[in-house]
């Protein structure tokens, strides 16, 4: 099955960088539909206004993390189902089990290429 | 002067508990008393002045020596000059590489919109772009020589925090027990440990085989 790039993709990252190379990375795999947010906070508000189809966040972010966005995304009945990717520098064993059991789809280690990106999101949607 | 030996002595301190009523002793004998128990007490006082006089001259010349050997340790330059050089040289790298980040970002850009159809002007952008991108990496030389400045600075401080702490013989002192600040529980309580060296963290591969 083809991935559906047409669904609107979330990318949550203080480092604004960050956004743009993740941002150009899912265009070339045709995500085109790329919005942003520098934090959980404002990545939640954004949320609760738009209805995502992925959600690709950054774990060490003010005032929100990561963590925290995940843990209230899977909390909140309406957005609990939404597919959320953590791509992080959080490296630590102790990071990446409390992000499964807090319920997240795939967990992508910085520095990662594209073709691991490509990769992760099309495990979440089972491609 | 004149002694007075220990039974007068009682006579008298007799006489002075009972109202001074005493036949026995007159006023020249508890005036010669108060005389003795003053030149006992002035020589207790003179050995004493001597002995705080030395303790506290020796006190004065370990403060001076310690003085001496800190500003060996040239502290002041220490906090003064290269510490807050070592902080403007990590801010210059982290603009420097921000800078070339963006620059190389763009060029990356500007190829990936350009229209291949039109293959001669399609070249052109890209040859131009890269160009910019070599010129772009050339960050990482002077970053690099940045990077040696602030190491080398840890490793003075290193040197002379170690000179200190066996100077000031302070090597067996336990430190005190430490109370969590507010960041340091939100660090604990978020798993925030940032990123970790090569070789340190989980690889891809073992996330991987978590899910």
């Amino acid at each position: 099955m083809a991935l559906d790039t047409s669904i609107p993709v979330l990318v949550v990252d203080d480092y604004k960088t960050m956004i743009r190379i993740i941002r150009n990375l899912l265009k070339q795999l045709g995500f085109e539909d790329v919005d942003e947010a520098a934090d959980g906070t404002e990545a939640l508000g954004k949320m609760r206004e738009r209805k995502y189809g992925l959600v690709i966040s950054d774990w060490n972010m003010e005032p929100m993390t990561g963590y925290e966005l995940l843990k209230q995304v899977r909390a909140d009945t309406s957005l609990a189902k939404t597919p959320f990717i953590m791509v992080t520098a959080e490296s630590k064993t102790e990071n990446v089990i409390a992000a499964k059991k807090a319920g997240v789809n795939n967990y992508i280690v910085k520095p990662f290429n594209a073709q691991t990106l490509k990769g992760k999101i099309e495990a979440v949607f089972g491609d | 002067m004149q002694a007075i030996d220990a039974s007068k002595v009682t006579q008298i301190i007799d006489f002075l508990k009972n109202g001074r009523r005493s036949d026995d002793v007159s006023l020249e004998d508890v005036m010669r008393l108060a005389e003795l128990m003053a030149e006992s007490l002035q020589s207790y006082f003179k050995s004493f002045d001597v002995t705080v006089y030395r303790e506290l001259g020796a006190m004065v010349d370990e403060i001076s020596s310690m003085k001496r050997e800190l500003s060996e340790l040239q502290l002041s330059d220490m906090r003064h000059q290269r510490i807050p050089e070592a902080g403007q040289e990590l801010d210059a790298i982290v603009e420097a590489t921000e800078a070339a980040t963006n620059t190389i970002m763009t060029a990356a850009e500007v190829i990936m919109a350009a229209d291949p159809s039109d293959t001669e002007a399609y070249q052109a952008v890209v040859n131009e772009r890269i160009v910019e991108i070599f010129e772009a990496c050339s960050f990482q030389d002077i970053t690099g020589q940045r990077i040696s400045k602030v190491v080398r600075t840890l490793g003075q401080l290193e040197t002379r925090l170690t000179t200190l702490v066996e100077k000031l013989k302070i090597m067996q002192i336990t430190d005190a027990p430490k109370e969590e600040t507010e960041a340091e529980r939100r660090q604990r309580e978020l798993i925030l440990h940032g990123p970790q060296l090569a070789g340190e963290g989980v690889s891809q591969n073992d996330v991987d085989a978590y899910f």
